[in-house]
């Protein structure tokens, strides 16, 4: 009977007897009570392979002394659990979307950037969607023409296929619409569909859907566009040589910055683009004078479009010439100065709320931090109180959601190029979280909120055009 | 004049010569009259070193015979004067001769210690030798001799020096990533991705190599065995777990005796690729560790004729690394059996070629060739076409790794195949032949098969690219000359051309991060090709192998952010930022060692392998035959000197590290060291650094301090 030693992981038994008259498993069993692993999950290492249950001691030659080497583990072995992991691979493509957190790109279909980065800016307005879905196919409003009809169809469809899917959409019919409507997008050179302006296409197609859009609850019909971008202003108009002044009331959907060689951030260009000067005739004089013409805002949209005045018409080269200036422009956008007296009236008391609202935050922050340092109950429950008004005071006020005059940046129109009719345009949209999402065409990416403010110009990257603004309410 | 007349003038010379200083003049003048004996007699204690080591490294430079030859002279002269250490690596360069030389070296002294530091060396090369009755008689000191050549100390070595530089906490992937420097990118989806898991599973491997720990498959604490490990090996999908399982050996490496009891209990499950991953595993960890009793032999043995292909390939390729470079005769028999059945399916085929060439590395036996010349002209034409195909001629190259004419009958044979493979077996063969012997001519050869324009379909400039790479690693200038001539075929090949140019810059450089390799890889990891972007990033992982590298990093986090909607191209970013980390920066994949003079014919066969793999990414790596990256395994090696005493117990004493400075032909005895710094051993060794003694208390058993070095009290030495 020979003895050897077995090594099981890092122990070694010595001196096991082996009963060779015995088969194998006797051997196993004997190695069972010393380790606790299962006979049948021991794997002996002898001579030629692994110890056989029916194997002869006599062929394997085993020597007295020699080491043999078990392995196995009593360790339970590995299940799979019932219910395997759901993988985004396996996902259908609709679900992959909300794993991917933004929506799709648009393909370019020949020089559409321009339109893309328009549908881009305009999709990230959830009003704008609402109101649209609640468009219908057949009901045309009056006065209202069917290639209007139509580019509302087509405006609701494509941004439908750009919630749905997680590839780039291809916004074919929107395009033909377009044209259909505005025959100067159609505008061929050598055979090929040009290049266009993206602030028209911006204009058109929101002049578009607030003639088409009307709600049918408010009277006048004041569409939902209307209430969503239009701007109310009153201009006074006043000439210096008769004394003569006027008031005058129109509606715009953006204001314009000027920009001239003193304006260096978007504040300025907007005061200036408010003041103008003109000729006209005067009545009283009975030759044409020079009126200034000043603007205030009257009324506040939702959402404010702010236009950089980038191109002008050159004459000699006959084009549209940019003006690269580096303007400046904020993540947040106060425009209380431009607002006329009533609507500054208007707007004290919620802007007073909003700064009630900020301040009991850092408030409530300083309050916290002396709590944690000395123990003053008195003062704590006395500012508890006080947020605790404010809060209820915010929550009646939010109901009617009053304006403030702030304005949070939320959507950029880029164009990157010497020439309105060339270049590329590149819309940059604001998400949910708070992370910005660069539409080239196609091609979504992810970007930083302070690669969004180097859009103000001064160079050849990628200029702000357009700046959509949504208002802070309360 | 009659010869001997001037004879007696070249002899007169020669001993002037080398009486003064002037050793690299006295080689020269003999080599020029051929007589290179005549040195033998003209060196002394003083110059032999001088002598030697002008030999050897002017041996890199001599056509065919003449390299050989100085080299035998050097080996000759060492053991003249009893630099053993020396003499022995001058054996293992001489393949040929190896084995005899060897023993020479053994038989020559009786001391045991110095015979403990010959093994340690042998096993550092990769070596399988046994330890007979020649080598020692005592049998207590065969078995010590034998452990040390089994490497069975090796994991222990590794974690003294993990734990030594405080590395032993186990990392996980998000500490590789490091998101948190990137702003917001990172994908934050509730849901897991399987391929991004997967990327995890390899990266947790890579980084916590042999540390035998760490956070996804190992758990917290083995009582709770269906904890961790098994959520996250369920966490893959099909293939993916086979690699999940396998990524288990990886973390034990070397370690046989736990990594064997761990991966037992994933051999009885009933899921398939689990069981595949396990056999493979158990290969991962065997690799380069023999032991008497052949455990993994044993075990993946069993599982080679299962009927399910992926066990099958689990085991085979398990094999093929644990016993890499092993050239053991059972294993001939058991794999060359599934190569020639008809019954295997292609996959199963392709991995007993490759196990077989890894395992007979260099070995130049012609029944295997056969054999796989075999399975080769078998193929029907649409198996031609399969991507993974391109597998065999390496396997069948792997054979006859630099051994550079013995190639050439079975070239000869690979003439008669079709034309599909042809080529590719072709350059494939001559190009994995010449590797690491910087012959020039093929350097040339081959270029000019990359200035042709190939016929669509055509695949071998691949190769060929990877050729030039593999065979001008040898030394430094060929190597610097080869990124040159790489440039410019960046510029001006064809994309096929192109994709390979990365994986070559991955290879001249291994874990040897240089500045200029790194930029163009950098600027080619932005390519508007996929695959030139994808091998670029690879690449990256491969020059920053276990390096740390902060700037790679960094280059990869940034990838990681460009490409986070790239699938494939973030799996590729993800095992870059695993290899740049590997073993948490105490591993080399370089195959050369010994201050860069032996090269390791398992590591460059390992290496070789996953590169040709590369070449093709997205049917091998990124499809289902991912766990082909674990043969890199085979190049893994801490670059690390540990000192040990003359018990082998670990002896901190102080060292100077800095750049080895190249002394060829200087005279006196120059520093060789410079812009040193002093460290306690264990200290870690980065690619052209060198060590030195800081203390005269000890007398090194090598004269080349790498890996485990015996130090020896010295005798003469007197504390102040």
């Amino acid at each position: 009977m020979p003895t050897v030693n077995v090594k099981w992981q890092k122990e070694t038994f010595q001196g096991i007897e082996i009963d060779t008259s015995q088969p194998p498993i006797v051997f196993k069993s004997q190695l069972y009570t010393l380790t606790g692993v299962p006979p049948e999950r021991q794997k002996i290492m002898v001579k030629g392979g692994i110890l056989k249950d029916d194997a002869d001691w006599f062929t394997l030659g085993v020597k007295d002394g020699q080491k043999l080497m078990m392995i196995g583990t009593a360790d339970e072995i590995v299940k799979a659990p019932e219910k395997g992991p759901v993988f985004v691979e396996d996902l259908p493509e609709e679900e992959q979307v909300v794993a991917l957190g933004h929506s799709a790109g648009l393909y370019n279909l020949g020089n559409t950037c321009y339109m893309n980065s328009t549908l881009q800016c305009l999709h990230s307005v959830p009003e704008l969607k609402s109101a649209l879905l609640s468009y219908s196919d057949n009901v045309r409003g009056n006065g209202v023409d069917q290639a209007s009809h139509n580019l509302t169809v087509a405006t609701r469809n494509t941004f439908g296929e750009l919630d749905q899917s997680v590839r780039p959409v291809a916004p074919l019919l929107f395009l033909q619409t377009l044209r259909k409507k505005y025959p100067q997008f159609a505008q061929q050179q050598n055979n090929v569909y040009m290049q266009q302006d993206a602030e028209e296409c911006w204009a058109q197609l929101v002049y578009t859907l607030s003639q088409t859009i009307m709600s049918e609850t408010s009277e006048p019909p004041a569409g939902p566009v209307k209430e969503l971008f239009g701007i109310d202003l009153v201009s006074r108009v006043h000439c210096a040589e008769s004394g003569e002044e006027s008031l005058e009331r129109e509606s715009i959907y953006s204001l314009k910055c000027h920009i001239s060689h003193d304006v260096n951030h978007l504040h300025e260009g907007l005061k200036h683009g408010l003041k103008s000067e003109l000729e006209k005739a005067s009545p009283s004089l009975g030759r044409t004078a020079l009126y200034t013409r000043e603007s205030r805002i009257n009324e506040l949209p939702r959402y404010l479009t702010v236009q950089f005045v980038r191109f002008f018409w050159k004459r000699e080269s006959n084009q549209k010439a940019k003006i690269l200036r580096k303007v400046d422009y904020p993540l947040e956008l106060d425009v209380y100065d431009f607002c006329s007296d009533e609507l500054k009236q208007k707007l004290q008391a919620p802007r007073q709320l909003l700064r009630d609202a900020e301040n009991a935050k850092f408030g409530l922050k300083a309050q916290g931090k002396a709590n944690s340092s000395k123990e003053n109950e008195g003062s704590s429950s006395s500012a508890g109180e006080s947020s605790n008004m404010d809060i209820d005071k915010a929550d009646s006020s939010a109901r009617n959601k009053q304006l403030t005059g702030i304005y949070d940046l939320i959507a950029v129109l880029t164009h990157k190029g010497r020439s309105a009719d060339s270049g590329h345009y590149v819309g940059w949209v604001k998400q949910d979280d708070g992370k910005w999402i660069e539409f080239d065409d196609d091609n979504p990416s992810i970007r930083k909120e302070e690669e969004i403010l180097k859009l103000s110009g001064g160079g050849d990257w990628h200029m702000a055009y357009i700046c959509l603004y949504k208002a802070r309410v309360i | 004049m009659p010869i001997d007349a001037l004879m007696e003038l070249v002899q007169q010379i020669v001993s002037f010569h080398m009486k003064h200083n002037a050793e690299p003049e006295a080689v020269d003048l003999l080599m020029e009259v051929e007589d290179l004996d005549l040195l033998v007699e003209h060196v002394d204690s003083t110059n032999y070193k001088r002598t030697c080591l002008y030999l050897t490294s002017s041996s890199k430079y001599l056509p065919a015979p003449d390299d050989m030859l100085a080299l035998d002279i050097a080996y000759t002269i060492y053991m003249k004067f009893e630099d053993l250490a020396s003499a022995l690596r001058i054996a293992l360069l001489l393949d040929n001769k190896s084995m005899q030389y060897v023993k020479q070296v053994y038989t020559a002294t009786d001391d045991l210690l110095l015979k403990k530091q010959f093994s340690y060396i042998i096993a550092r090369h990769g070596l399988a030798m046994e330890i007979d009755d020649e080598i020692t008689a005592d049998d207590n000191d065969k078995e010590v001799l034998q452990e040390i050549v089994n490497n069975t100390k090796l994991s222990e070595g590794y974690l003294t020096l993990a734990r030594d530089i405080e590395v032993m906490e186990p990392k996980s992937p998000e500490d590789i990533y490091k998101v948190h420097l990137i702003d917001g990118r990172g994908a934050s989806s509730s849901l897991d991705s399987a391929r991004q898991n997967l990327a995890a599973t390899f990266v947790n491997a890579f980084v916590n190599a042999g540390f035998g720990q760490d956070k996804l498959m190992t758990g917290p604490s083995d009582s709770s065995s269906s904890g961790a490990s098994g959520n996250w090996l369920f966490k893959n999908k099909e293939h993916g777990k086979a690699s999940a399982a396998a990524s288990l050996g990886m973390i034990l490496l070397w370690d046989t005796d736990s990594g064997l009891a761990q991966l037992d209990k994933y051999l009885h499950s009933n899921d398939a690729h689990v069981v595949a991953g396990a056999l493979l595993g158990i290969g991962i960890v065997t690799c380069g560790v023999k032991n008497d009793c052949d455990p993994a032999l044993a075990i993946l043995t069993e599982y080679i004729s299962k009927d399910d292909p992926n066990i099958r390939i689990g085991a085979i390729l398990g094999l093929g690394i644990a016993y890499a470079g092993s050239h053991k005769e059972e294993l001939k028999t058991h794999l060359s059996t599934v190569l020639g059945d008809s019954q295997s399916t292609l996959e199963v085929l392709i991995f007993s070629a490759i196990a077989l060439g890894l395992v007979f590395v260099g070995s130049c036996n012609e029944e295997i060739a056969q054999s796989i010349i075999l399975a080769l002209m078998e193929r029907s034409e649409a198996e031609l076409a399969e991507p993974i195909i391109r597998l065999l001629p390496v396997a069948l190259g792997l054979l006859y790794l630099g051994k550079q004419e013995s190639a050439e009958a079975t070239a000869e044979v690979s003439k008669t195949f079709d034309e599909k493979i042809r080529k590719y077996c072709d350059v494939t063969l001559m190009s994995l032949a010449y590797a690491g012997t910087g012959n020039v001519l093929k350097v040339q050869k081959l270029l000019g098969i990359c200035s042709q324009h190939l016929e669509k379909g055509e695949t071998h400039q691949g190769p060929a690219v990877i050729g030039i790479a593999l065979i001008s690693m040898a030394e430094e200038l060929g190597a610097e000359m080869a990124v040159r001539s790489l440039e410019r075929l960046l510029q001006y090949g064809e994309q096929n051309i192109r994709r390979a140019v990365p994986l070559a810059l991955g290879i001249l450089c291994i874990s040897n991060p240089k500045v200029n390799v790194m930029d163009t890889l950098s600027r080619l990891s932005h390519d508007a090709d996929a695959d030139v972007s994808m091998a670029a990033i690879i690449s990256l992982g491969l020059i920053g192998a276990g390096t740390n590298n902060a700037r790679i990093a960094g280059m990869l986090r940034n990838l990681s952010s460009y490409y986070y909607k790239e699938a494939a191209h973030l799996f590729c970013v993800r095992i870059a930022q695993g290899l740049v980390h590997l073993g948490k920066g105490l591993l080399t994949l370089s195959p050369y060692h010994s201050d860069r003079f032996l090269l390791s014919p398992m590591a460059l066969g390992g290496l070789v392998t996953v590169l040709h793999a590369c070449l093709d990414m997205k049917s091998t790596i990124l499809g289902k035959y991912h766990y082909i990256l674990y043969i890199i395994v085979l190049a893994m090696q801490p670059r690390m000197l540990l000192t040990v005493d003359e018990d082998l117990k670990p002896l901190p004493v102080p060292v100077r590290v800095g750049q080895a400075v190249d002394v060829v032909g200087q005279a006196g005895r120059p520093k060789t060291i410079t812009g040193f710094q002093t460290h306690s051993t264990p200290v870690l060794l980065a690619a052209g650094e060198r060590a030195e003694l800081a203390t005269e208390k000890y007398i090194p058993l090598s004269s080349v301090l790498e890996g485990f070095v015996i130090l020896k009290k010295n005798p003469e030495y007197h504390e102040d």
